[in-house]
């Protein structure tokens, strides 16, 4: 099986956290619909806001988001690469195991024919 | 005035209850001073860009804040429902100044209520939600981080007054 290389790894390690909380996902689902600022992403639990940015951070150093700044204003974008790559690793994994699960189907009918034998 | 009971739902709400060593005269003005809100009700390193508020039901809340990087947030001005000094203090995104209806479906309503202990007050903060994938966000987002910063600010703050 092909190893992930290392700079690889690390960039699946990120994108697997970054989607791992139920907040950060939201925001994924919020930038489908198209960009949206700081403010309007955060809207209404302004007081929130210092816990929520740390989870826009994450979002940001994954690759899944970028932002930038228009006046004083930061608007966020959905980046859907880093998603393909974990489509892929994910796609990967599941051939890898149709592929073992065939060969396994094969392998008990065969030792069940050689039993009827 | 009578007062309300608020029953809290856990479904719904997140509550922040604490005891302050601050009278709740104290307490009640850090809430309703706009001069006083600017400086803790933002938690750092974010601060207050701009505070309106107008302490009676019907009268305008609203915060602008502002990020380390200077970027501007407003959360839009939300209403004030209840106002018994140095009691109780209830406002709500889901209206504007003058109980005029908002516009968003995202909107929370707050239930702060400071009762006399001691020398310092029982606080309680109540975020009421209309539906619980909102009360998951609101938690999720950091309700306890952000609120707990802000009263500890709140606090530092009255104790120079």
């Amino acid at each position: 099986m092909v190893r992930c290389m290392p700079q690889r790894a690390a960039d699946l390690d990120r994108l697997f956290r970054a989607l791992g909380d139920p907040t950060r996902r939201a925001v994924i689902e919020r930038l489908r619909e198209g960009p949206a600022s700081t403010s309007e992403l955060a809207r209404p639990f302004g007081m929130a806001l210092p816990s929520f940015l740390q989870h826009l951070a994450v979002l940001e150093e994954a690759g899944l988001v970028t932002s930038t700044k228009e006046g004083r204003v930061r608007t966020y974008r959905l980046t859907p690469e880093p998603l393909q790559a974990a489509e892929d690793w994910l796609g990967t994994q599941r051939d890898l195991w149709e592929r073992r699960l065939d060969q396994f189907d094969e392998y008990v009918l065969s030792l069940e024919q050689e039993q009827r034998r | 005035m009578t007062t309300t009971e608020h029953a809290i739902d856990p479904t719904l709400d997140l509550v922040l209850e604490r005891e302050v060593d601050v009278p709740p005269e104290l307490v009640w003005a850090a809430w309703t001073t706009p001069e006083h809100l600017v400086k803790w009700f933002t938690p750092k390193p974010f601060e207050t860009a701009e505070v309106e508020i107008d302490p009676r039901p019907g009268g305008i809340f609203r915060v602008v804040m502002r990020s380390p990087e200077g970027d501007l947030m407003d959360q839009g001005a939300g209403c004030i429902l209840e106002a018994v000094e140095h009691r109780r203090l209830v406002w709500t995104g889901a209206l504007g100044p003058g109980f005029r209806p908002n516009h968003s479906e995202l909107a929370f309503t707050a239930v702060i209520t400071m009762e006399p202990s001691g020398s310092g007050t029982r606080y309680r903060a109540v975020a009421m939600h209309g539906e619980p994938e909102l009360k998951a966000r609101h938690e999720e987002m950091g309700f306890a981080e952000g609120w707990g910063a802000a009263l500890d600010q709140l606090v530092e703050l009255a104790k120079s007054l």
